[in-house]
């Protein structure tokens, strides 16, 4: 009788599996939540990760290069100007002109000076102090610039640029230089050993001279004096190393260095990208010694009687436009101003331009830049740019960004995500040792500068307003059209229906509809709104057709599929809205003699509104967000310029993400996740608008 | 004061023209969706026609072909359908116990302080764009297949992160249409089999389930169908071409048509990829457009039919 039901032990033993699977499915169940809710947060994570990250971007020029060329050229071609590449020959000539200027080493200075007057600058003298300390504010480092593999070979050039570190605080304070500080010429000596695997003492041992040995040094004259006193005092030691010393300045030095035509270069300043890149392609590993410090001194005549002091923005007129003295300050002399600069290969002049008309882009003033536009933009474009702002009237920041896109010219040649970026550094470091050209920026992708620039087939000025006007202006013409056309249907069949079979029809039709793929509506929207009825939505019929589109592939059109889409989602919320609304009000209405409209204007829709708005800001917020049927209708791949009117043509938000996805480049991932967020946020806000809607106006009866 | 209304005067003869109007209008609002239908079906027919009737389709060839090539003229359908189809199993593989085991939760185990935290989270899931769904497939779920399976098996475009993404976009579709039917069965039937002493394991399993079988049928035929449109998430992750074969033997050869992890184009991804390149109105690629066009929405509304009539021939009345 009892042989199905089990008793005593196997009843325990049956109570207990049965618990256990209700422990082992309770704990799948809630896996499977987890696993929803994960899902959502590895989402957003994801969009996340690739809106943030490293950036290696490449430019055209670099802005130093270019403004130390702009400003190089300003003091080379002022009015009045004579350049040479010997600072003796300057220096004797500004002795031999009453109102002359110039400026070059403190040595050259030292060897003029019953002829010359230094001047102070900022306040600051030229003393031997002020240039070690940096006060002055043109105290430079002076190196001494060779190769390793040249010094590996222990020949004559690691020889001479060993003697010169060992022996340089002997002779730099009596030639009028200044000593490098102590820091600095350890750290030369120290690399010195570590590439030659010599030490001072040990060099002369070592030393392997053949008698066809020479060494060729090519250089700043500012190093001239130094060098050749070098020289002079190895002669006196005793080797007969025949040596030859070149000026021609710094840039055509290093030049020669790089070209393996001169052993070591004279440089009175660092190393430039353009030079290193030079050496790295003659397979030739440039290394530099600091061996001492210089001021470069802005001197006049010594019969000059009314200067002494200059400001920065003096220093500045005085070399570029002024062309009296009175220019500079009005209590001077009227007489014109004669200039005496090193010429274009110097490396006193770079020094000079760098520090008097600084190397920050973005600190350049006004002037500075719409010069550097007119100088390197083409005429058309500049005449295009006029013509929409006068330049000199654009701000400090629009010029500044205009330089950058139109001069400068960046390209990102990768990008890396947030994660990537904080995780995996050593992916970054490779990538720029192999491309040491390239700046590293960490770059928001989601900026001002994002939502309000118009698309450009560029990703570093990429931007989605184009995009978001054409979604605002779709949606528009589909909440126009398909909010009245669906609230009216709904009222129809919620009021007037009377269930017979036409009236079945459209009901079993909505539910139909409701079911059918996007894509679907797209077709139908391609063969009727553009094909068929070409003149209405080209505008033709109302002559105002856009003039770069003259086909229906416009917003109307897009506007009109998307308001079919949501059609039938919109009479099925609207349908409920207004099933909830108590048969009582619609009774008391009619008690008091109202007719059907009435009742419905009067006392249903306004009790339905609160539902029928959330219904259709849910219904808006989804063709916010539909790509297909776009597409298939015709959105536009390349469009610059912001939509018009209903007549334009368009592109929208989602589809501009769908376009950047498909794209290979880095880069177009990252602007693709800033866009997502831009779509989620918009969106995000119309549903919050439903919710409080919903919220606030939610009544029970 | 005014003069007494004549209550001889028949109110009701009384022509109110302003109602009739406004009927009317109404009465056209309503039958614009008819018109809809009517348009869809006319111009999905109509562009077909203009392909079938073209001396190089022949229909027998649209369905028997193993090669949609319009280049050489080559149109057999059943490879696009293949790949939708392996992408919308993908999708319900995924979705399907997923959405089923998170309904049986909130419906039967879950606290209302957790389904007032669930229940939002999966509206913001069922919110979110379909090319949002793409772009995670793309950057997210390639990787990570990659990763897993190795970047010889798995390509770049695949079915498989398409598929289960789209598993993942349907998932707030099963698990709300599921626990809206798991909700609608009365309590007194929990609280019967409570009586007999079963878990509530069992009687979600054994009982509820059951009794909301019209429902979760429904939800799981118009979840396919969601599947089935979907349009961006293979776009952008399953391939820009269709998976073509020689011949069906090639095919079939190593289960190469099955094959989750290659790329391949789906009905819907094929439409979007030539609409929206330049195409001109009177090419048969067109039409062919319009040809596949029907094929889905035949297949959708075969569906749609099913799920209406199951639903209302096993719906419990209680």
């Amino acid at each position: 009788m009892n042989n199905n039901y089990p008793e005593g032990a196997q009843l325990q033993q049956f109570l207990k599996r049965r618990r256990q699977k209700g422990i082992l499915w309770r704990s799948l169940f809630l896996l499977a939540t987890t696993l929803g809710v994960l899902v959502l947060m590895v989402l957003l994570l994801t969009i996340i990760n690739d809106s943030f990250g490293y950036v290696a971007i490449q430019y055209k020029i670099e802005p130093e290069t270019l403004l130390l060329q702009h400003h190089k050229n300003r003091v080379l071609e002022a009015p009045l100007t004579e350049t040479s590449e010997d600072d003796d020959y300057l220096a004797t000539r500004i002795g031999a002109q009453e109102h002359a200027v110039g400026f070059f080493s403190m040595a050259y200075y030292q060897a003029h000076a019953d002829a010359l007057r230094p001047l102070s600058i900022e306040g600051i003298a030229p003393t031997a102090d002020a240039i070690a300390s940096g006060e002055y504010l043109l105290s430079r480092p002076l190196f001494l610039v060779t190769t390793v593999e040249a010094l590996q070979q222990r020949g004559p050039t690691a020889f001479f640029t060993g003697y010169y570190l060992d022996q340089v605080n002997q002779l730099v304070e009596a030639l009028g230089y200044v000593r490098a500080p102590d820091q600095a010429l350890r750290q030369s000596m120290e690399d010195w050993q570590r590439s030659t695997g010599l030490t001072p003492d040990t060099v002369r041992e070592n030393l392997q001279l053949r008698p066809s040995d020479s060494l060729t040094m090519v250089g700043s004259s500012t190093l001239m004096p130094l060098t050749q006193a070098m020289v002079k005092r190895l002669r006196q030691d005793g080797v007969s190393l025949p040596i030859s010393v070149t000026d021609g300045g710094t840039a055509t030095g290093l030049q020669a260095l790089c070209e393996g035509a001169a052993d070591i270069a004279l440089a009175s300043r660092p190393l430039q990208w353009e030079e290193l890149q030079s050496c790295q392609r003659n397979h030739l590993t440039p290394i530099a010694f600091r061996i001492a410090t210089d001021g470069i001194v802005v001197v006049v005549n010594q019969n000059n009687g009314w200067v002494d002091d200059l400001t920065k923005a003096e220093v500045q007129l005085l070399f570029t436009d002024a062309r009296h003295w009175s220019d500079v300050r009005p209590t001077w002399p009227s007489q014109p101003v004669s200039r005496w600069v090193p010429g274009p290969d110097s490396g006193t002049l770079d020094v000079f331009v760098t520090r008097v008309f600084g190397d920050d882009l973005q600190a350049q003033p006004q002037e500075t830049l719409i010069a550097l536009l007119e100088t390197h933009v083409s005429k058309g474009v500049l005449r295009r740019f006029e013509k929409e702002q006068p330049l000199n009237t654009r701000s400090h920041e629009e010029l500044y960004q205009l330089v950058v896109e139109r001069v400068l010219k960046p390209t990102i040649l990768e990008t890396w995500s947030l994660y990537d970026s904080i995780v995996h550094r050593e992916q970054i470091d490779a990538f720029l040792a192999q491309a040491p050209q390239a700046e590293l920026e960490f770059r928001r992708w989601v900026t001002w500068d994002f939502i309000t620039s118009p698309q450009s087939s560029r990703p570093e000025f990429a931007g989605v307003r184009t995009a978001i006007l054409g979604s605002l202006w779709v949606v528009l013409i589909t909440l126009l059209f398909s909010v009245p056309v669906g609230v009216g249907a709904a009222i129809y069949l919620e009021e007037y229906g009377s269930g017979n079979w036409l009236d079945q029809l459209i009901e079993n039709n909505i539910n139909n509809l409701a079911g059918v793929p996007s894509i679907i509506y797209g077709m139908l929207g391609l063969a009727v709104f553009v094909r068929a009825l070409e003149p209405l939505t080209s505008g033709a019929l109302f002559g105002l057709t856009d003039p770069t589109t003259a086909n229906g592939r416009t917003i109307l059109a897009a506007g009109l599929t998307l308001g079919l889409l949501i059609l039938p989602i919109i009479i099925i919320n609207a349908r409920e809205a207004i099933r909830a609304v108590p048969r009582a009000f619609r009774e008391a209405s009619y008690a008091l003699g109202a007719t059907k409209w009435q009742t419905i204007w009067y006392h249903v829709l306004p009790n339905a509104i609160p539902g029928i708005l959330t219904g259709s800001i849910l219904a808006i917020s989804r063709a916010f967000g539909e790509t297909a049927p776009l597409v298939v209708i015709g959105a536009s791949t390349a469009i610059f310029v912001d939509p018009s009117g209903p007549f334009s043509k368009f592109t929208t938000l989602p589809i501009q993400i769908y376009q950047w996805t498909a794209r290979p480049q880095a880069a177009f991932q990252n602007l693709a996740a800033a866009a997502i967020i831009v779509l989620l946020v918009l969106l995000l806000a119309l549903n919050a608008a439903a919710v409080l809607l919903r919220n606030k106006y939610q009544r029970s009866y | 004061m005014h003069a007494p209304i004549d209550l001889a005067t028949n109110l009701k003869k009384q022509r109110r023209w302003g109602e009739t109007l406004i009927q009317g209008l109404l009465f056209t609002f309503a039958a614009l969706s008819i018109l809809t239908t009517v348009g869809i079906v006319l111009v999905l027919l109509s562009q077909a026609w203009h392909f079938f009737a073209r001396p190089e389709v022949s229909l027998l060839a649209f369905f028997t072909d193993s090669k949609w090539q319009p280049q050489i003229g080559r149109f057999g359908i059943f490879v696009l359908i293949n790949a939708t189809l392996l992408t919308s199993i993908i999708a319900m593989l995924v979705a399907l116990p997923l959405g089923m085991m998170i309904a049986i939760y909130l419906s039967e185990y879950a606290t209302p302080r957790v389904r007032s935290i669930l229940k939002p989270v999966l509206e913001i899931l069922a919110g979110i764009p379909t090319v949002v769904y793409g772009y995670f497939a793309l950057t997210f779920m390639t990787p990570i297949l990659q990763q897993l399976l190795g970047r010889d098996v798995v390509e770049v475009f695949n079915v498989a992160s398409a598929g289960i993404v789209i598993g993942i976009l349907i998932l707030p579709l099963i698990t709300s249409m599921a626990e809206d039917a798991l909700s609608a069965v009365p309590y007194a039937l929990r609280e019967a089999a409570y009586g007999l002493g079963a878990t509530r394991l069992e009687t979600a399993l054994k009982i509820v389930t059951p009794a909301a079988m019209s429902g979760l049928t429904a939800a799981f035929i118009v979840a396919i169908s969601r599947a089935i449109g979907e349009t961006m998430i293979v776009a952008i992750a399953a391939g820009a071409g269709p998976r073509n074969f020689n011949s069906w033997g090639e095919a079939l050869h190593n289960l190469a048509m099955f094959n989750p992890f290659k790329a391949a184009e789906t009905m819907t991804g094929h439409i979007v990829r030539i609409s929206g390149g330049d195409i001109s109105y009177e090419s048969i690629d067109y039409d062919s457009l319009f040809a596949i066009g029907l094929t889905l929405f035949i297949i959708t509304f075969v569906l749609n039919l099913l799920s209406r009539r199951i639903v209302r021939r096993f719906r419990e009345v209680y």
